[in-house]
């Protein structure tokens, strides 16, 4: 039954994972309950009461996250119910039911309603009285659905974010699963889980000026230490009061001699050191919310309320990418001159914006048509394709987004300052030309070779001198993964010698094919 | 007699202060958690080293002084029933003043003899330091207290401070700068130009495209309000940038003839709100 309802839920975890709103929108509600029950899973007993209390004690274990500990109780209630009970009464099924009830609100000091909480509690009540096993899992799961659905109208932030409660509708699919798997001789293979280090986290969401917004998830399992307790006569109600101080979504629970803490709080390092007074750590946790958060709006899975002004840029190459992101593109579409995404890319990146305004910058020209046909199929956004036909255009237009400004103002100041640009390329000749050989460098602008030179920083020299580089005041030069940064060093120097009224500044692109895109403005 | 006493944030060095006779007091930044009160816990600004930690993407905090330090600072003279002028950097720009307003009260009920005058600089660096040397230099050639107040009264206003700063992180932290474009320009050479207004805050005035345009229209701006210049003290400061200050220089004489400009780094206080490579001009102007 425990891996029936594992694997319902592990077919439903992204759905649930963008459910999550409360109490932070991080997103990872389906992935932590997923990964808590599937700890639990591995249980063996010969009894009723021997296997419940190995799936707790899996549990127990495993337990992550707010949802993940809730759900973790709740089965240890269970096992509480079915202590000493080797096949249990229809009676008995319930006064374990309500013991888990009970367990799941012990569990968090500050219980709040239109939660996982509400949903157990109310499916429970819907289903006690019933006459047989399968009358009861009928009318929990009814019950649990009636309450799912009414989560909204006692909180407020889910009604906001126009969803239901995340760990409520979790709790729903395990409990489908259970009920599916009362008649059920098959037992559900689980998929393998990777774990959190599966995660792909992107510390750039966390800069040097990022301001620590959310707090640390901060998760540990304490044991307590006889040397620095009385184990008999210690009331754990000490941590769980100091704990209540100190930090907020506070999941606690004592099982024997283990404390569970699942806490968020802005300075993890004080709780842990406050909490060694009492005993010794099992496992610790801690992990930067605001990367949390981040990831999950990468991940596209966490449907964010409508923002005002949104950016999708197309790229290719690392280092423009993480640059872009930094810039604030909220969606990079892969693709350049040899891959050009179709309309569907960009309709599904609009959508995981779901933005009021969306700024679109093809950066090629050969992908500018496909952007314009995506800007009039979609009908959700108001889409404003900003005519970039390489990278270093859509980089210029984008450092000169204000967004302070109305989208109006800022489309045409963005048409406006791409007048009087101008971009050359330096690439490697793959094959003799009439310009020059195999393996030189070739400068070009504008379609046309300029010049084919046996060294990259001599062909991009040429190629500023020939672009009027001296009449601007700006050159941009994006260094490509083929250029190093000493010879971009070296070409720094040329270039201020060269052209002491323009400011060069030199940009690691890490772009493919083109050792250097020179960008005048 | 009359005591002078200015602060570190006018880019007022110890050596300087010696010149005119000021007591100095350090208004102190924090980087890495680490608390540094310029000129008592250093003798000498080792400039490059500070400003290329900046670069390295640290951006130090600054913080405002407690009542109790500026009674400590003031409190020796109020006792030897000595006369204060206070040159001091904008009011504008720190809730630090609130801290000096409360120990400046409770001096004045102890030694109620005592008179205690402030000049507001109404500017910090180098535009402090123009009013810090010509308020020294009336001093020394025996102004009278009043004289000097009259003066300030004047001539606060008449003394322009015009600058632009590399990277803009900086001052989007610090949040001292009013009108800045919400872009990320700096990444591609768009420069804001800034200037110290009547107000003693500083306000953007727009961009400049590239080092050298910037560079051009600070040498405009002087051309445009500079009086009586050559008369007068004229700075050039720059965060660890003497190059770009240099060239800025020979840009300025270029429309005035030789001039007497004074190089100076922008002390670390300050410069923990523009950051490196920020470079700009004070000088005596028909406003600001």
């Amino acid at each position: 039954m425990i891996r029936g309802g594992a694997a319902r839920l592990a077919s439903n975890r992204q759905a649930i994972n963008e459910l999550n709103v409360f109490p932070i929108p991080d997103g990872d509600t389906g992935d932590n309950m997923y990964m808590t029950i599937e700890d639990g899973s591995h249980a063996d007993g010969q009894t009723l009461s021997e296997m419940s209390k190995s799936v707790a004690q899996g549990m127990l274990l495993g337990a992550r996250g707010n949802s993940g500990v809730i759900l973790s109780r709740i089965f240890a209630g269970l096992a509480k119910g079915f202590e000493g009970i080797e096949v249990a009464s229809q009676k008995q099924i319930e006064d374990a039911f309500e013991a888990a009830v009970k367990e799941a609100y012990n569990a968090v000091p500050q219980p709040v309603e239109g939660t996982i909480l509400t949903v157990l509690r109310e499916g429970v009540e819907a289903a006690l009285g019933s006459s047989d096993i399968d009358e009861f899992f009928a009318r929990l799961v009814k019950g649990m659905d009636i309450s799912l659905q009414n989560t909204p109208e006692l909180l407020d932030a889910l009604k906001k974010a126009g969803v239901i409660d995340s760990g409520g509708a979790g709790l729903l699919c395990i409990t489908e699963g259970m009920r599916d798997a009362l008649h059920s001789d098959v037992i559900p293979e689980l998929p393998q889980e990777g774990g959190p280090a599966a995660h792909k986290v992107d510390f750039s969401s966390f800069t040097e000026d990022s301001v620590l917004e959310f707090g640390y998830c901060t998760e540990f399992l304490l044991r307590l230490q006889r040397s620095k307790v009385d184990l008999d006569s210690f009331d754990e109600s000490v941590i769980k009061d100091y704990l209540s101080g100190a930090g907020d979504s506070l999941v606690f629970f004592r099982d024997g001699s283990i404390i569970k803490v699942h806490v968020h709080t802005k300075t993890p390092g004080d709780i842990l050191s406050h909490c060694q007074r009492w005993g010794e750590f099992l496992t610790i946790k801690v992990e930067n919310m605001t990367l949390q958060h981040h990831e999950n709006n990468m991940d596209q899975r966490f449907k964010k309320a409508g923002k005002p002004l949104g950016i999708v840029s197309v790229a290719s190459g690392e280092g423009l990418v993480r640059t872009l992101r930094e810039m604030g593109a909220d969606e990079i579409i892969e693709g350049g001159q040899t891959m050009n995404p179709p309309v569907e890319r960009f309709i599904e990146a609009f959508d995981r914006i779901n933005a009021e305004s969306i700024l679109v910058f093809p950066n090629n020209s050969n992908i500018l048509l496909t952007a314009r046909q995506a800007a009039a199929l979609y009908d959700k956004a108001r889409i404003e394709v900003i005519c970039t036909r390489n990278l270093a255009e859509g980089y210029y237009a984008m450092a000169n987004i204000d967004t302070s400004k109305t989208v109006e103002e800022i489309v045409s100041s963005l048409d406006e300052c791409l007048e009087g640009t101008a971009t050359g390329l330096v690439s490697v000749a793959v094959r003799d030309n009439e310009a020059g050989l195999k393996g030189d460098w070739l400068g070009i602008y504008d379609k046309d070779i300029v010049c084919s030179l046996p060294s990259k920083n001599e062909a991009l020299l040429k190629l500023a001198s020939v672009m009027g580089c001296s009449s601007h005041d700006v050159a941009v030069i994006f260094r490509g993964e083929g250029a190093g940064s000493d010879e971009a060093e070296e070409l720094l120097v040329a270039m201020n010698r060269q052209y002491p009224r323009t400011e060069t500044i030199i940009i690691e692109g890490n772009q493919p094919v083109y050792d250097y895109i020179l960008l005048l403005c | 007699m009359l005591k002078l006493f200015t602060d570190t944030d006018t880019d007022t060095t110890p050596q300087i202060a010696a010149e005119y006779g000021y007591s100095l007091i350090s208004m102190p930044y924090s980087i890495d958690a680490r608390t540094v009160n310029p000129y008592e816990d250093f003798d000498s600004f080792d400039y490059h080293k500070f400003y290329d930690t900046l670069r390295s993407g640290v951006i130090p905090t600054t913080s405002a002084i407690s009542k109790e330090r500026y009674i400590s600072y003031f409190e020796p003279d109020f006792a030897a029933g000595n006369d204060i002028l206070y040159v001091h950097f904008s009011r504008a720009m720190s809730n630090t003043f609130a801290a000096m307003d409360q120990a400046v009260a409770e001096l004045r009920e102890k030694y109620p003899q005592v008179r205690f005058e402030e000049i507001d600089t109404k500017g910090i660096s180098i535009a402090s330091l123009v009013i810090v040397r010509e308020v020294g230099d009336m001093v020394k050639a025996g102004k009278s207290l009043d004289e000097i107040l009259s003066w300030a009264d004047r001539e606060v206003d008449k003394f322009a401070t015009y600058f632009f700063a590399d990277d803009l992180r900086f001052f989007r932290r610090s949040g001292r700068v009013s009108g800045l474009a919400a872009t990320m320009g700096s990444l591609i050479g768009l420069r804001p130009i800034i200037y110290m207004s009547p107000e003693g805050k500083m306000v953007s005035l727009g961009t400049e495209k590239g080092r050298f345009k910037a560079m051009s229209r600070l040498a405009d701006e002087v051309a445009r309000l500079g009086e009586d210049i050559s008369a007068h003290h004229i700075c050039i400061a720059h965060t660890d940038a003497e190059d770009m200050a240099r060239e800025l220089g020979k840009m300025i004489e270029e429309k005035f003839g030789k001039l007497n400009i004074e190089y100076v780094v922008v002390n670390p206080t300050a410069g923990s709100h523009c950051g490196p490579d920020t470079i700009g001009v004070s000088f005596h102007a028909k406003n600001r």
